[in-house]
């Protein structure tokens, strides 16, 4: 069985290396040395989300039954979205669960992927309180993500309104994700922040 | 199943039998009924008996509506084996059927998929001329007819296996566009799942005319069978949910532990997905029960005597209905660490505080020390107990309870809960007990038989009083997860009135049971069916 696996996965760096996609700089993939089953790959977010301009980082694990069942793709980017956890990483995406088809490959992953980063989907959420922001707050959501495609995934946007902030908690001895996570996760409320950060 | 003959032995039964040699069925059914609210009526089948049952119905619908035997598995399984409704929206719109029951593709077939690897494909030729299908194509039909308009002799295939296939040119229809392909044209296109080229002969699609080479069919599907997936294979495609049904699986699986597999699964879906179907959930039985009404009644098993649901298969929970009972499971593994610490297995009698752990499962209390008699529920005298209004059952809620704050309204709502839990558990643990009397009761009859003080059947009564007590009390536990989800107001009011009443008369017969060699035979008996006449009023007037 892995034997087609290692024969797909073969097929499908060459047709994503040669697919205009990576040609544009728009998705990416790389073995990890020279096994298959560990595979890292990226993608660029899309225009005009708050994911421009930022690189996303995957980790993309081939079971031994592939492509009879999905790849494990999680984010390695930390990445602010409904649908993707923002501790673990992990992806809430139906082709990467039950919707996943043989016929499909990678590359499909990947674009199906940069898809989900221009169109959430807060109804079938992986992070709760991401979820909750993006339906309560669409403007803070925006923002907040933007933000963390700054501090994390190389964009180009800053807001020095959270940049202060987050040095007030930096100031007082919380380690720098941490203060971004409980900054975010209370809206940007410095108070209910420390008060999470604290108690 | 055979409740009815314990309890009510009344005069009519006995006139019955008296004067009439043989019984007249309906009044019988009607009496069963009508008297008892738990009667219901259900069969235990062997897996042989369920397989015959299952095929009948199959085979029923191919021959109806002139499908193949697999096909019509597809269909019955989609549609809950509801054969009549199958066979209407058949009739009214064949077309919308098979795509509701996902046997043709919802959207126009093509071969986009191949399109990937760069196949040199003449593809999708739509063409409404149904004289394409004229060459009749030999291979294995699904549908004998596609509408009800067509003539019996157009074949129309749902899935095709090439293999079986000689001409040089073949026709595939799909739904109502054909689509033509040049055999030397599928010869260069590659299998999409595992990039190789793929001779026609080696491959095979389902009707949405996905092509995969055989042997990616076949690793998929032993996949998916390893996966307990069996009735539910979609095709390969992405975002196809044509179905690959069993005559086009099976003889695609090379190994015959897989094949095994295939068929015990699928069975395991089909048993699953018929509402007049249910396994037994007793450890290791094959049992199948089947009943014509999906209703909330006990079943017992007739192999492994287990009880259990029909509607549900969990355990039986009348009066509770089964979407209440989870609710009530769910919540007492939530919250059964406080329950536990709540309710531990000692407490001190009330009046002379020596520590007493329940041997018995009555609740009527007599402290070994000090002769008080009390209840165990709530340690109050058990003389109050004895009148006709029996409170201990009963949860008092606080009447200002909407204007205290939120922790108290919690410790409020936790409060109600472990008064139903505690009384919930009271009875499992009386009932365990019991089940221990009923043992002892049974030595007992065996040394007084052994002893000349009257024969098996004299104390036979004995043993009947302990297993009606069994059952009431089962009933009881069961009415308090109800209680506990019944909105407040008269009705129910009323119910835990009757529940009270039934706890007093269980209490009673339990104290007397416990005690039966002091106890008058006929004293016994009368309070047997005082206890079952309030069980059965309880379920009549609650049913769910």
């Amino acid at each position: 069985m892995s034997n087609i696996a290692a024969q797909r996965i073969q097929r499908e760096f060459n047709e994503v290396i040669k697919s205009d996609e990576a040609q544009k700089f728009s998705i990416k993939l790389e073995m990890d040395g020279s096994d298959f089953r560990h595979i890292n790959g990226e993608i660029a977010g899309p225009p005009d989300t708050p994911y421009e301009s930022g690189n996303f980082k995957l980790e993309i694990k081939i079971p031994d039954t592939y492509p009879f069942n999905p790849p494990k793709v999680k984010f390695l980017t930390k990445i602010w979205h409904p649908n993707v956890s923002s501790v673990t990483g992990a992806i809430c995406l139906d082709i990467l669960k039950d919707q996943w088809a043989a016929a499909m490959t990678l590359r499909v992953v990947l674009l199906s992927l940069q898809a989900l980063l221009a169109a959430a989907e807060p109804d079938d959420p992986q992070d709760a309180v991401v979820a909750n922001q993006y339906k309560e707050n669409r403007a803070l959501f925006t923002s907040t993500a933007r933000y963390w495609t700054t501090v994390h995934a190389g964009g180009k946007q800053l807001n020095p309104d959270f940049d202060k902030k987050i040095h007030t908690l930096l100031d007082l001895g919380v380690e720098k994700h941490q203060a971004l996570v409980a900054l975010s996760a209370c809206d940007w409320n410095l108070d209910r922040a420390l008060e999470q950060i604290f108690s | 199943m055979s409740d009815d003959d314990m309890g009510g032995s009344g005069d009519e039964d006995y006139y019955n039998d008296y004067y009439s040699d043989g019984h007249d069925p309906d009044v019988e059914t009607l009496d069963k009924t009508l008297q008892d609210p738990e009667y219901f009526e259900f069969q235990c089948l062997t897996d042989t008996e369920v397989e015959r049952f299952i095929n009948e119905r199959v085979e029923e619908l191919s021959t109806s509506i002139q499908v193949t035997p697999s096909l019509a598995k597809v269909l019955l399984l989609m549609c809950q084996w509801n054969l009549s409704e199958i066979v209407s929206s058949y009739r009214a719109d064949a077309h919308r059927l098979l795509i509701q029951c996902q046997v043709k593709p919802s959207m126009p077939a093509n071969n986009n998929n191949t399109s990937m690897v760069s196949a040199n494909l003449v593809s999708a030729t739509n063409t409404s001329n149904r004289s394409t299908t004229n060459t009749p194509f030999p291979s294995n039909v699904g549908l004998m007819s596609s509408t009800s308009m067509e003539k019996a002799g157009d074949c129309v295939t749902l899935c095709s296996s090439s293999s079986k296939s000689e001409c040089s040119s073949r026709d595939v229809v799909c739904g109502s566009n054909a689509i033509i392909q040049q055999e030397s044209d599928v010869k260069e296109c590659c299998c999409p799942v595992c990039l190789c080229a793929m001779k026609p002969s080696e491959s095979s699609q389902l009707s949405c005319c996905h092509r995969f080479c055989n042997s990616c069919w076949s690793t998929y599907f032993d996949v998916e069978i390893t996966q307990g997936i069996t009735t539910r294979i979609e095709c390969m495609s992405s975002h196809c949910e044509v179905l690959a049904p069993e005559d086009f699986v099976v003889p695609l699986l090379p190994r015959t532990r897989v094949r095994e597999k295939y068929h015990q699964f699928a069975f395991a879906d089909y048993v699953r997905s018929h509402p007049e179907l249910r396994f037994c959930p007793g450890p290791n039985c094959t049992i199948v029960v089947r009943a014509k009404d999906n209703k909330p009644k006990r079943v017992i098993c007739e192999a492994c005597n287990t009880q259990f649901c029909f509607a549900c298969g969990c355990d039986y929970h009348l009066p509770t209905s089964c979407e209440t009972i989870r609710r009530w499971l769910t919540k007492c593994a939530d919250d059964s660490e406080t329950a536990n610490y709540i309710s531990a297995h000692t407490k001190d009698c009330p009046k002379c505080h020596i520590c007493i752990e329940k041997n018995g499962g009555c609740n009527h209390m007599q402290c070994y020390n000090c002769k008080h008699e009390f209840c165990w529920m709530c340690l109050g005298c058990w003389r109050s107990h004895g009148s006709e209004y029996y409170e201990c059952s009963r949860y008092k809620e606080n009447p200002n309870i909407a204007h205290e704050s939120v922790h108290a309204q919690a410790r409020e709502a936790l409060k109600k809960y472990l008064h139903y839990y505690e009384r919930w558990e009271n009875h499992s643990k009386s009932l365990k007990l019991e089940c221990q009397t009923l043992n002892a009761i049974r030595t007992r009859i065996h040394a007084k038989v052994m002893a000349g003080t009257g024969t098996w059947i004299d104390w036979q009564y004995l043993l009947d009083a302990a297993t009606l007590l069994a059952r009431c009390r089962y009933t009881l536990q069961n009415t308090y997860p109800f209680a506990y989800f019944l909105a407040p107001g008269p009705r129910k009011d009323l119910f835990e009135y009757q529940q009270a009443q039934l706890e007093a008369e269980i209490e009673n017969l339990s104290w007397k049971i416990e005690r039966a060699e002091m106890t008058d035979r006929g004293d016994l008996e009368n309070q047997m069916d005082i206890v079952e006449k309030r069980r059965t009023t309880l379920l009549t007037d609650f049913q769910p």
